[in-house]
C-alpha cells in the first residue's frame, strides 16, 4: 500500500530549537529540500533556560559550529548584549567566549536567517508519528492528519518528548512552560523499539526588574573589546548591558531545608536524573550544607523587557514558596516573580543507537540531535543539529557521511562520548572531556575546521577568502616568530628581561620566548611590531603564539596517549563471551557486559576496568578470529 | 613495530633459560650481544656463542638460533638464546638487550604478534588462548599476582592525592564563574611533591626487589694479597681461584654462581688493585674496576694484619659510592688496626679465610642491604620492570608539572603532566576517566549557576 502525502521534502527536521535550526539550515544549504516542522513558529530559536550562549568549552563549540558554516555564532553576535571572554587571564586553550543574548532578538534573528535560506520551508504543527516502510524512513505524520514525505528525518524535539513539568506537588504535561508536550512522538519512538530513558532539568524564576534594588548587587560589565563568536563578525552592534552578582543567605537556606518535603526532587516525585553541574537551589543547600551563601546572577533578558533571569536559583518548589524565598535574597525584598521556576522531566533516546554521523544505525535516514540524545545546553544541541543536518543533506545528495574526530574538535569529543558511552545524566561539554584540550582552542577553530565547511559548501566564498587571509597572516607571524631574535644588543632586551625576571641568554628567538610560561601574546606582538608592522591583528598573533606555547606539551601528551592507546583499535568480536574468559572477575564481567565495548579502546574507557582485565580482553580479542 | 624480548622459560632456577626476541632488530641485537657486527646467522641453525657483557667479559655461553620472517612463530624475525638457567644471567641478558633497544614484551605479546601476522588460524584459537594463559600463569605466579593487587592498593593514596590536585586545577579552569575557593599554588606544590616522593620511594625499592628475585652481582675487590681469592674459594665452596702467597696472583676476573640463603649470587673475584707493575696486571686491574662497576654490592677486602695502605684507602674511596661491606681478613693473625680507624660507614666484618671464622657474618652482611625494606612501603617491593618503568615515568611527569607550576605556567599546561602521570599510574591501578574526575569535582565543589 502506498502512502498518500500532502507534501514532499527531502529532509524533515522536527523541532525549531537550537539543534533543529542548525539542522534545517545545513541540510537546505547542502542541497536537500528541507522542511522545519515546529509547534510554534513564533518560538523558533527560543532559549528555554538562561539567555546566554557560550561559556567554557561551550564557546569552543559555537566557534566550531561557525567554522563549519553553522549559524549560531552569527545570530548570537547580532543579538548579544553582554560579551565576555571567560578565563581571559588564563592560557589561550581554556579561554572561551560567552554572551548574554536578548532573548526576543535572538528568536527574531534566527527566524530571519532561516526564512532567508533557499531550499528551506517552515511548517507549524506537531509531528505525532514517523512513517516507515521497508525499514526506511518515508516521512512524518502531523496531529492534524497532514503527512509530509521525507527521505531523511532529524528528530530535534528537545525536552518536549513526554515532557512533564513539576512545581511543588503539581505536575502537568508540557514541553516548556506554556507549550504542549509531544506525547505521541515519544510513544512512536518507544514503539519502534528505541531504548528510552528519563532525564530532568530545571530553570529558575524570572523576576520583574522594576522591583529589584540593583544597588544591593555587584555589577558585572561586558568586555571593552568584545570577542565575537563568528569568524565573520567584524563588530558587535548591540549596546552592551551589565549583569549583577548577589548571594543567598543562611536564613534562606534554612527556609528551604524546612520545606524540602514540598520539593518534588526530595519527595521522590521526580524520577529523572538531573545534571550535577546545574543543581537546583534545593540541591545546593542540601549537598553543600556547609556553604553559608550561594552565588546568584541577575541577567536581564533583553533591551526591551523588564524580565530578569535569576541565574543560580533553579527550583521546583511550589510557586508561592518561590516568591517568599526570592524575597529573602538581599536586594530582592520587594521583588515579584513573573514566571516561576520549574523542573521538567523528559524522555531521551539512548544515543548509543547512533553512529558518528548521528544517524540511527537500525533505521537509515533517521537522525537524532540535541536533548533527545541526553545532552543539555544550546551549544551542545546546536552542534549536533549541524552534524545531523549535514549528514541528512549528504544522504540525500548521495555523498559519504561526515564525521568529526576527538583529536580535531570538541564536537567530535561530544559525539564520540555520546555514541560510545551513552549518558546517565544530562551531558554537558567540559574542556576536561577533551584529551587534546591544548590543540582544540576557540581561536583556532577556523584553522581546524573551516576546510570541512568549505568542502561541504556551508562556508561561502567571501568567508573562505577571509579565512585564507587569516591563515596566511598567522603563517607570516609564525615565520617571524621563528626568525626574529631578541639580542642582548637590542634596545628592548633589558626591558624584556626585567619584565620577565629571568635570564634570556645572548639571544633568543621570539618563538622560544613565547614558550616561556610567563610571556604574554601582547608582549610578543610588541616585539614583532617592527617586523610585521600593522599588517596583522592581535588575534593572529594570539593564534600563532598559542601554537608555539603549546607545541611541546601537545607532543608530550600525544606520546603518552599513543603509548597507552596503541591497542585501542583492536575490535572486540560481537560474539565474545566475557564469562568464558579466564582471569576476569565478576565485577569486570558485569562492567563489560553492561557496556558491550566494540573495541579495546572502548573497554579501556569504561570506568573501573583494571589493566589486568584489559590485557585479558585484548589477548582474547586478538586471538579470537 | 619494535623488537620485544622476554624470558620464555619459567621464573626461578632451571637447567636452561630461554630468552626470546621478536621484531625487525633481532639480527642487529644479536650482533651487539656477540660484539660481532659481521655475524650473519644462518636461519634455523643452532650456534654455540659467547654472549658478552658491555665490558667484554663473557656473560654466558649460549645456544643461539635465529629465525627469519616470515618463517618464525610470530612471523617476524626472531631470536632465541638458550642460556644457563640462572635468573641472574637471564636478567643480565635482558638488561643488555634493552640497552640495545629491545623492549620488554607485555603478557602474551609474542602470541599476539603471531596472530597479527596470520601465523595462527581459527582452529588454533582455543589452544592458543590456553597456551597464553599457561604462559601468563607461569610468568606471574600466585605470589606475583597478589603483589599486583597489593601494589595497586599501595598506590591508591597517591592516586587519590593526584586526583585531588587535578580536581583543584580542573575546576579552576572549568568553573570560572562559580564561587570556588582560590587555588593556592604553595599548597598544590606541596601536594605534588608529596605524591612525587611517594612514587619515588616505591620506585626505589626496585633495585632491592629485583635483586631479591633475580639475584645479586657481588664483586670482591681490594689490594693485592688481601685474601680475596681465598675468601672467594671459601664462599664458592671449592678451590676455584688459584691462591698463592705472591701478591697479584689473580690477573683476571672470575665469576661463579652461588646461592646464599636461597638467593642467587653471581660472585666475582677480581685482580688486586694497585699502581700496577706490569701490562698484564694493568689489564687485570682495569677489569676489576669494570666488574666493580657492574656489581650490585662490593666486598672490600682488607688485610687486618697490615697497616692500611694508600692503595687500600683508594679502594675504599672508590667503593664509597656503591653498596659495599668491608671484610677485614686474616683475623687469625695479629690485628694492626681496629675498625674505628676505617674511613667507611659500611658494615665491617672480621673474617679468616684460613679458619672460616666470620664467614656467616659476611654472608649476612652481603644480604643485609637487600633484605632491609623501607617500612613506609609496608614491605612492598617493586620487582617488575614494567611497574618500575611506569613509576619512573609517573615521577618524571609529576616533577615536570611541579617545575612548571613553580615557573608560573598556566593550569592547562601544568595539567598535561598530571594527567600523564595519572595515565601511567592507571596502567597499574586502572584508568581514571574524565567522568571520574568530573564526578570528583561535582562532589567537592558546589558547581553550577
Amino acid at each position: 500500500m502506498t502512502m498518500v502525502f500532502d507534501e514532499a521534502f527531502d529532509v524533515v527536521v522536527i523541532g525549531g530549537g537550537h539543534a533543529g535550526c542548525e539542522a534545517a539550515s545545513a541540510s537546505a544549504r547542502i542541497g536537500a529540500r528541507t522542511a522545519l516542522v515546529t509547534l510554534n513558529l513564533d518560538l523558533i530559536g527560543q532559549m528555554s533556560c538562561n539567555p546566554a550562549i557560550g561559556g567554557i568549552a561551550k564557546g569552543h563549540l559555537v566557534r566550531e559550529i561557525d567554522a563549519l558554516g553553522g549559524i549560531m555564532g552569527r545570530v548570537a553576535d547580532r543579538t548579544g548584549i553582554q560579551f565576555r571572554l571567560l578565563n581571559r587571564s588564563r592560557g589561550p586553550a581554556v579561554q572561551s567566549p560567552r554572551a548574554q543574548a536578548d532573548r526576543a532578538l535572538y528568536r527574531a534573528e534566527m527566524r530571519k536567517v532561516l526564512e532567508e535560506t533557499p531550499n528551506l520551508d517552515l511548517r507549524q504543527g506537531m509531528v505525532v508519528d514517523l512513517l516507515i516502510a521497508k525499514g526506511r524512513i518515508e516521512g512524518v505524520e502531523m496531529h492534524d492528519g497532514r503527512r509530509i514525505a521525507a527521505k531523511a528525518v532529524v528528530i530535534a524535539a528537545g525536552t518536549f518528548l513526554n515532557g512533564l513539568i513539576h512545581t511543588g506537588k503539581r505536575t502537568y504535561t508540557a514541553g516548556r512552560a506554556g507549550e504542549p508536550a509531544s506525547i505521541e512522538l515519544a510513544e512512536s519512538l518507544k514503539r519502534l523499539g528505541f531504548p528510552v530513558g528519563r532525564l530532568k532539568t530545571g530553570t529558575p524564576p524570572r523576576i520583574d526588574g522594576r522591583t529589584i534594588d540593583w544597588s544591593a548587587f555587584q555589577p558585572q560589565s561586558a568586555d571593552e573589546r568584545p570577542v565575537p563568536f563568528s569568524f565573520s563578525t567584524d563588530k558587535i552592534i548591540q549596546p552592551q548591558i551589565q549583569c549583577f552578582v548577589g548571594y543567598t543567605t543562611p536564613d534562606l537556606h534554612e527556609r528551604i531545608r524546612t520545606n524540602l518535603s514540598e520539593s518534588p526532587l526530595y519527595s521522590g516525585q521526580i524520577k529523572g536524573v538531573g545534571p550535577r553541574y546545574c543543581p537546583s537551589i534545593e540541591d545546593k543547600v542540601v549537598k553543600f550544607a556547609e556553604k553559608d551563601r550561594h552565588q546568584l546572577f541577575l541577567e536581564p533578558e533583553g533591551h526591551d523587557t523588564n524580565e530578569v533571569y535569576l541565574n543560580g536559583f533553579s527550583t521546583s518548589l511550589p510557586a508561592a514558596l518561590q516568591q517568599d524565598l526570592v524575597r529573602m535574597i538581599p536586594g530582592l525584598a520587594e521583588t515579584r516573580i513573573i514566571r516561576p521556576g520549574y523542573a521538567i522531566e523528559y524522555d531521551f533516546v539512548d544515543p548509543r543507537v547512533l553512529g558518528p554521523d548521528l544517524q540511527c544505525r537500525r533505521l537509515p535516514g533517521l537522525f537524532h540531535a540535541g536533548q533527545v540524545n541526553g545532552t543539555t545546553g544550546y551549544e551542545e544541541a546546536a552542534c549536533q543539529g549541524l552534524l545531523a543536518g549535514i549528514n541528512a543533506g549528504l544522504l540525500i545528495t548521495g555523498r559519504p557521511m561526515f564525521r568529526l574526530r576527538r583529536e580535531e574538535s570538541y564536537i567530535g569529543v561530544l559525539v564520540d562520548d555520546l555514541i560510545r558511552h551513552g549518558v546517565d545524566e544530562p551531558y554537558r561539554i567540559f574542556t576536561s572531556r577533551a584529551e587534546y584540550r591544548l590543540a582544540l582552542r576557540y581561536d583556532n577553530a577556523d584553522q581546524r575546521l573551516s576546510h570541512y565547511g568549505k568542502e561541504l559548501q556551508l562556508v561561502g566564498e567571501s568567508d573562505w577568502e577571509r579565512f585564507n587571509q587569516r591563515r596566511d597572516r598567522i603563517a607570516a607571524v609564525k615565520k617571524a616568530l621563528r626568525e626574529t631574535r631578541l639580542r642582548r644588543s637590542d634596545a628592548t632586551y633589558a626591558a624584556v628581561a626585567a619584565e620577565l625576571g629571568c635570564a634570556l641568554g645572548d639571544s633568543i628567538t621570539l618563538e622560544e620566548l613565547a614558550q616561556r610560561p610567563s610571556v604574554s601574546s601582547s608582549l610578543v606582538k610588541r616585539l614583532l611590531a617592527p617586523v610585521l608592522g600593522s599588517t596583522v591583528e592581535l588575534t593572529d598573533v594570539e593564534s600563532a603564539f598559542a601554537d608555539s606555547l603549546y607545541s611541546g606539551y601537545i607532543r608530550m601528551q600525544e606520546a603518552a596517549i599513543q603509548r597507552l592507546h596503541h591497542n585501542d583499535s583492536t575490535p572486540i568480536p560481537q560474539h565474545l563471551d566475557f564469562r568464558k574468559l579466564d582471569g576476569l572477575s565478576h565485577e569486570m564481567i558485569e562492567r563489560l557486559e553492561r557496556c558491550r565495548p566494540t573495541t579495546v579502546g572502548d573497554a579501556r574507557r569504561i570506568s573501573g576496568i583494571t589493566p589486568a582485565a584489559l590485557s585479558t580482553l585484548y589477548v582474547a580479542a586478538s586471538t579470537d578470529g | 613495530m619494535d623488537t620485544i624480548v622476554a624470558i620464555a622459560t619459567s621464573a626461578g632456577r632451571s637447567a636452561i633459560g630461554v630468552v626470546r626476541f621478536s621484531g625487525p632488530d633481532c639480527r642487529g641485537i644479536l650482533q651487539r650481544l656477540l660484539q660481532n657486527p659481521s655475524f650473519d646467522p644462518e636461519p634455523r641453525k643452532l650456534f654455540l656463542k659467547e654472549i658478552l657483557r658491555g665490558s667484554g667479559e663473557t656473560l654466558d655461553s649460549a645456544l643461539v638460533s635465529y629465525f627469519e620472517a616470515p618463517h618464525s612463530f610470530t612471523g617476524e624475525d626472531m631470536l632465541e638464546i638458550s642460556c644457563h638457567g640462572s635468573p641472574l644471567i637471564l636478567r643480565n641478558l635482558l638488561d643488555l638487550a634493552q640497552s640495545f633497544g629491545a623492549r620488554l614484551a607485555g603478557p602474551g605479546e609474542f602470541t599476539l604478534r603471531a596472530c597479527r601476522h596470520g601465523k595462527m588460524n581459527l582452529a588454533q584459537a582455543e589452544a592458543v588462548r590456553d597456551l597464553i594463559n599457561a604462559q601468563t600463569a607461569a610468568a606471574s605466579s600466585q605470589a606475583l599476582r597478589q603483589l599486583k593487587g597489593e601494589l595497586s592498593h599501595t598506590l591508591q593514596p597517591t592516586r587519590e592525592l593526584l586526583i585531588e590536585i587535578i580536581v583543584r586545577l580542573e575546576s579552576a579552569l572549568e568553573f570560572v564563574e562559580d564561587d570556588l575557593p582560590e587555588v593556592e599554588a604553595a599548597t598544590l606544590e606541596r601536594k605534588m611533591r608529596k605524591a612525587e616522593t611517594e612514587i619515588k620511594k616505591l620506585a626505589a625499592t626496585f633495585a632491592t626487589g629485583r635483586a631479591l628475585r633475580d639475584g645479586i652481582n657481588v664483586a670482591i675487590v681490594g689490594t693485592p694479597n688481601a685474601g680475596k681469592s681465598s675468601v672467594f674459594n671459601r664462599l664458592v665452596g671449592r678451590d676455584r681461584a688459584i691462591v698463592t702467597e705472591d701478591a697479584g696472583t689473580t690477573r683476571d676476573t672470575i665469576s661463579e654462581s652461588i646461592t646464599l640463603c636461597g638467593i642467587p649470587i653471581s660472585l666475582t673475584d677480581t685482580a688486586g688493585i694497585r699502581a700496577a707493575s706490569g701490562r698484564i696486571e694493568q689489564l687485570g686491574v682495569e677489569r676489576s674496576y669494570r666488574a666493580a662497576a657492574d656489581a650490585d654490592l662490593l666486598v672490600v677486602m682488607l688485610d687486618g694484619s697490615k697497616e692500611l695502605t694508600p692503595d687500600d684507602e683508594a679502594v675504599l674511596a672508590e667503593a664509597a659510592t656503591s653498596k659495599h661491606v668491608v671484610a677485614v681478613n686474616k683475623a687469625d693473625l695479629d690485628q694492626r688496626y681496629d675498625k674505628s680507624e676505617l674511613p667507611s660507614a659500611a658494615p665491617v666484618v672480621h673474617i679468616s679465610a684460613v679458619t672460616g671464622a666470620g664467614l656467616d657474618e659476611l654472608t649476612a652482611a652481603i644480604l643485609q642491604p637487600f633484605g632491609s625494606v623501607d617500612s613506609d612501603a609496608a614491605g612492598l617491593l617493586i620487582t617488575d620492570s614494567r611497574h618500575f618503568d611506569l613509576l619512573r615515568r609517573t615521577e618524571m611527569s609529576l616533577k615536570g608539572s611541579r617545575d612548571l607550576l613553580l615557573e608560573g605556567a598556566g593550569e592547562e599546561i601544568v595539567l598535561v603532566g598530571l594527567h600523564n602521570a595519572l595515565r601511567f599510574l592507571g596502567e597499574i591501578t586502572g584508568e581514571t576517566t574524565s567522568d571520574d574526575i568530573l564526578g570528583e569535582i561535582f562532589s567537592t565543589f558546589c558547581i553550577g549557576k
